[in-house]
């Protein structure tokens, strides 16, 4: 049975500024709000070695104001005039966005314009930003259980250091960057020809497109940077460590992966074999390990989805008695049969059906439309693949599914990595567990959601961001959706 | 970097036209047995959503089984009278669809999702799980043990903690006060408790029915009938719950986190149920202070100092009672100065009237990230759910901008000197007792301590200070000494 249904399909204006600017334009005129966003192509990635965290950290100072806003003045001119608003840095990108009430479209668009024209970098806010960064990383990684355990498990799988690092890089690292760097790092990154802006919503695309060029046509283009060295050696290995967590209250077990870049021919069929494997309740390794052995609390994973060599990971929290060697070989025999048998006609039925939902379901919000439409300009030189690429999933055939899993996962090539309990004795087999929450879309180099939920769910695990999620609203555990009054969403 | 831009970048822009939300006017009916009906069709995405929300929530909880709602909800896709737990989680994948349950303090939801082709399919499934599940006992061994373990693996985290202390502090014997279950109280959950509890309070006078989408009002009217209709079962009587203790003095609440890398402070007292008529001045008051990040604990303790990645207030207004909060997460050796700064902010807020332009931006916020909550079905029906579950006027969506309007600098006032009491104030602090005990001293009448599993425990012994930390204390001193 399949549903008659019919795609919601994302309309797409594109142009270039003289300055190389890409631009992209959505009109959607049902609800009166617009989202600007705008993506710079540098990531984690662009970070060489002893600079780690220094896209992140520069995406903090692009708040610090530029020769017409004022320092924090970005945070006030858009809360001000009821919008929400966020940066946040991946492996990939670093980007920017605001949902505005329609009529500040050219609010957005200043303020977008002046810290790309006129960027203001001063020790004191690198200073200031650097401690917020560095509280960050405390709250979202340092002080948190599996989190850093997690940033080690990309430093198994990769071998490249562009690939390794994480996102919000060392502290060490962050205290070494310099005026000078910071200001050479706009220079060559923050230039208009190595950014795409797109703006969804409710605007006039003719208004719209004379905002854009009279805010950033004057922007100076500049040398385009070197691209990124991404490449990953071809390797068959697999690699083991033990890894103290000082807060883990309970052992964990994750795994790594390599696996092709995205928008490969093999990337397509592998994110469909990963939905089979971990994806929700009815997922295989859900039903098998959570359900039948009762030998995990909770398992989660997926795919951290880049233009290089990219990776699958699983995590999942033992309960006392089960070894990570048995839930490995688990994990293997339901890898074996997916590569054997392939998917069932239920199982295809799923993926289409949960394809078709997610998609549309997405494009309720204009935010979601500007970053996927930002994402396929700036990687794919091809903002229209946001209407083909639903058709591309679906054109999976399960032969693919079966081939991609006995390539990239029934494989001696992969990481595994024994969370142990700071009070686990030398060499002792992990012994207890917790639950995972279902799975948040990963954002490339993420850590994975906490394990288990606090009472109400924290940031976000997404890529490392320039404001923090709300603070959990004081409630009880599995508080309904949401709390009762406007979370800045920020 | 470029000093001389051009001469129209200047001054921000004005804006365009404005354009206007038009809010939808939801439809609504009551069955005869009581459940209420609420529809809102919108045909933009083929898309539906449903929440079926009742008024029994965490609070409800037998006293003896604390968590047992919880519990509850997670087994309602456990299984029923007609499918298994796998059963339901194949036939919900296989749509497409999300269906999922969880409570808050004051109601529970049932929330379903799908493609509107099979909005009739999961909302069967829906009523299913709601109305006839059956906790089967493999399923329900299978949650205690895990619960089990997630109850040891909450305690890792530092938000958990001060959570947890904060509402044991604040709601003293009103079941507000629990957070989560207990070894003993999981263990008590027996599938005949569940059972009772679900007859019980799962009842369809009260409930709400709530469905957003591109659906037609008369069909998805006749559908809930035919699924829903049958559904029986008394309203339980209004629970009386203890009143919140009573707060006199300003005390600190250490919870010893050995070896954190920062102090969690939540700074709480009580505040205001969502029904209360200054619940708008205080948003107004809250958003001012720390509802975003440019309000001004965000300005204070992350921009200008450099604490905390982010510092907020909230709002926690709930049926039968509510809290005011100021929360940060701060590396330790600045504990005494961020508390120093909270308190600073907390007294200007209640002395010093808010200018015109802190309440125009304020009352702008709200008014302008309303639509944009509004955008999704998620969002709209969530609205719809509150609404019916907190007993607002029927207008509200439509009134809400005007009553944010209608707000004064005096109101703004009045309600921080009423309902933000620092003399009163739980400080809980979750960090590394050694490190924060002599932090946190000065500010407070006396200081207790708690262990990571809640109990209490003995004063750490004294522990050296790093530079940072004395000179907060010392900052705190001469702000004491200048008053």
């Amino acid at each position: 049975m399949s549903a008659t249904l019919t795609l919601p399909r994302v309309g797409v204006e594109q142009f270039a500024l003289a300055n190389g600017l890409r631009v992209v334009l959505s009109e959607d005129r049902s609800v009166p709000v617009v989202s600007v966003a705008v993506y710079y192509d540098v990531g984690s990635r662009n970070e060489r070695e002893g600079r780690t965290g220094f896209a992140h950290l520069f995406e903090h100072m692009m708040f610090q104001g530029s020769e017409n806003v004022p320092k924090a003045g970005h945070f006030q001119y858009i809360f001000n005039n009821g919008g929400t608003m966020n940066g946040t840095t991946s492996t990939e990108r670093t980007n920017y966005f605001e949902t505005l009430p329609a009529s500040q479209l050219p609010l957005a668009l200043w303020l977008e314009s002046d810290r790309m024209r006129s960027l203001k970098v001063t020790q004191e806010n690198l200073d200031n930003q650097r401690e917020a960064v560095k509280e960050e990383k405390r709250l979202n990684y340092d002080n948190r259980p599996y989190s850093n355990a997690f940033l080690h498990l990309n430093e198994l799988i990769f071998r490249n250091p562009a690939n390794a690092h994480s996102t919000i890089g060392s502290m060490e690292d962050l205290d070494a960057a310099t005026i000078d760097d910071l200001r050479e790092f706009f220079r060559i990154y923050y230039a208009p020809n190595n950014a795409v802006v797109t703006i969804v919503g409710d605007f006039d695309p003719r208004e719209a497109r004379a905002l854009v060029e009279k805010y950033f046509s004057t922007i100076p283009a500049q040398t385009r940077p070197a691209p990124a060295e991404v490449d990953e050696p071809e390797e068959v290995a697999v690699r083991r460590e033990t890894y103290r967590d000082p807060f883990a209250q309970l052992p964990g077990l994750m795994l790594g992966w390599k696996t092709p870049a995205r928008r490969t021919a093999d990337f397509y069929s592998l994110s469909l074999a990963a939905d089979l494997l971990l994806e929700g309740d009815s997922s295989r390794l859900y039903q098998r390990l959570v359900k039948d052995e009762e030998s995990v609390v909770g398992i989660q994973g997926g795919i951290g989805e880049r233009r290089g060599p990219s990776s699958l990971y699983v995590f999942a929290i033992p309960k006392p008695g089960h070894t990570t060697e048995a839930i490995k070989a688990t994990i293997d025999e339901e890898i074996r049969r997916l590569a054997a048998e392939g998917p069932a006609p239920q199982e295809m039925e799923k993926l289409r059906n949960n394809i078709l939902n997610d998609f549309t379901r997405g494009c309720q919000s204009t935010l979601y439309r500007a970053q996927r439409l930002s994402e396929y300009a700036l990687y794919d030189g091809d903002p229209e693949l946001i209407n083909s690429e639903v058709e591309r999933y679906l054109s999976v055939t399960p032969e693919e599914i079966k081939r991609a899993a006995a390539r990239y996962l029934m494989t001696d090539n992969y990481s595994l990595l024994e969370v142990v309990t700071a009070g686990a004795a030398e060499g002792e087999a992990p012994a207890e567990a917790a639950p995972a929450p279902s799975g948040e879309p990963e954002e490339p180099g993420s850590p994975p959601p906490q394990v288990p939920p606090p009472p109400r769910s924290d940031a976000p695990s997404t890529a490392s961001s320039s404001l923090p999620a709300e603070p959990p609203p004081p409630a009880s555990p599995g508080q309904p959706a949401s709390p009762s009054e406007p979370p800045p969403e920020v | 970097m470029e000093t001389h831009t051009e001469t129209f970048r200047r001054e921000p822009p004005p804006p365009l036209a404005h354009r206007t939300l038009n809010l939808p006017v939801p439809f609504e009916t009551t069955l005869p047995n009581g459940l209420t009906l609420v529809v809102v069709e919108q045909d933009r995405l083929p898309l539906v959503n449903f929440r079926l929300a009742l008024p029994t929530g965490d609070a409800h909880d037998p006293l003896q089984i604390p968590g047992l709602t919880d519990l509850l909800t997670h087994m309602l896709n456990e299984g029923t009278e007609e499918h298994t737990s796998r059963q339901l989680a194949e036939e919900v994948a296989r749509l497409g669809a999300t269906l999922t349950a969880g409570a808050s303090s004051d109601y529970t939801t049932v929330a379903a999702s799908a493609l509107a082709a099979y909005g009739e399919q999961v909302l069967a499934l829906l009523a299913e799980v709601a109305l006839r599940p059956n906790f089967p006992e493999n399923e329900l061994e299978l949650a205690r043990q895990n619960s089990h373990q997630n109850l040891i693996a909450q305690r890792a985290q530092a938000s958990f903690l001060a959570t947890e202390r904060t509402a044991r502090v604040m709601f003293g014997e009103h079941p507000y006060h629990v957070v989560s279950p207990t070894h003993e109280s999981i263990d008590a959950t027996t599938r005949d408790a569940l059972a009772a509890f679900h007859r019980a309070r799962f009842v369809p006078r009260g409930a709400v029915l709530a469905v957003v989408g591109d659906v037609r009002r008369e069909h998805i009217i006749a559908r809930a009938g035919e699924l829903f209709g049958g559904w029986e079962g008394e309203a339980p009587a209004e629970t009386r719950f203890p009143d919140p203790p009573e707060r006199r003095e300003r005390v600190a609440y250490v919870v010893d986190r050995p070896g954190s890398a920062q102090s969690n402070i939540i700074i709480a007292n009580l505040a205001v149920t969502r029904t209360h008529p200054d619940y708008f001045p205080l948003l107004v008051m809250h958003t001012i202070l720390g509802g975003t990040a440019s309000a001004r604990l965000f300005m204070n303790l992350r921009e200008e100092k450099g604490y905390t990645y982010g510092a907020y207030s909230s709002l926690d207004a709930r049926r039968h009672a509510g809290t005011f909060r100021a929360t940060a997460e701060v590396r330790t050796p600045v504990t005494a100065a961020s508390l120093k700064e909270f308190f600073y902010e907390l007294g200007r807020i209640r002395d010093e009237e808010v200018s015109e332009e802190e309440l125009a931006n304020a009352k702008s916020y709200l008014t302008g990230v309303f639509p944009i909550r509004l955008e999704t079905q998620e969002g709209l029906i969530d609205q719809l759910v509150q609404m019916k579950m907190h007993g607002l006027a029927p207008d509200y969506l439509h009134r809400y901008a005007e009553r944010v309007r209608a707000v004064t600098r005096e109101d703004v006032r009045r309600v921080a000197r009423e309902f933000v009491t620092p003399e009163r104030a739980a400080v809980v602090v979750v960090g590394d007792a050694g490190a924060v005990a002599e932090q946190v001293r000065p500010f407070v009448e006396r200081v207790e301590f708690y262990d990571g599993e809640g109990q209490p425990k003995e004063a750490p012994a004294g522990a050296p200070e790093s530079e940072e930390a004395a000179a907060g204390a010392d900052a705190q001193e001469e702000a004491a000494n200048a008053e």
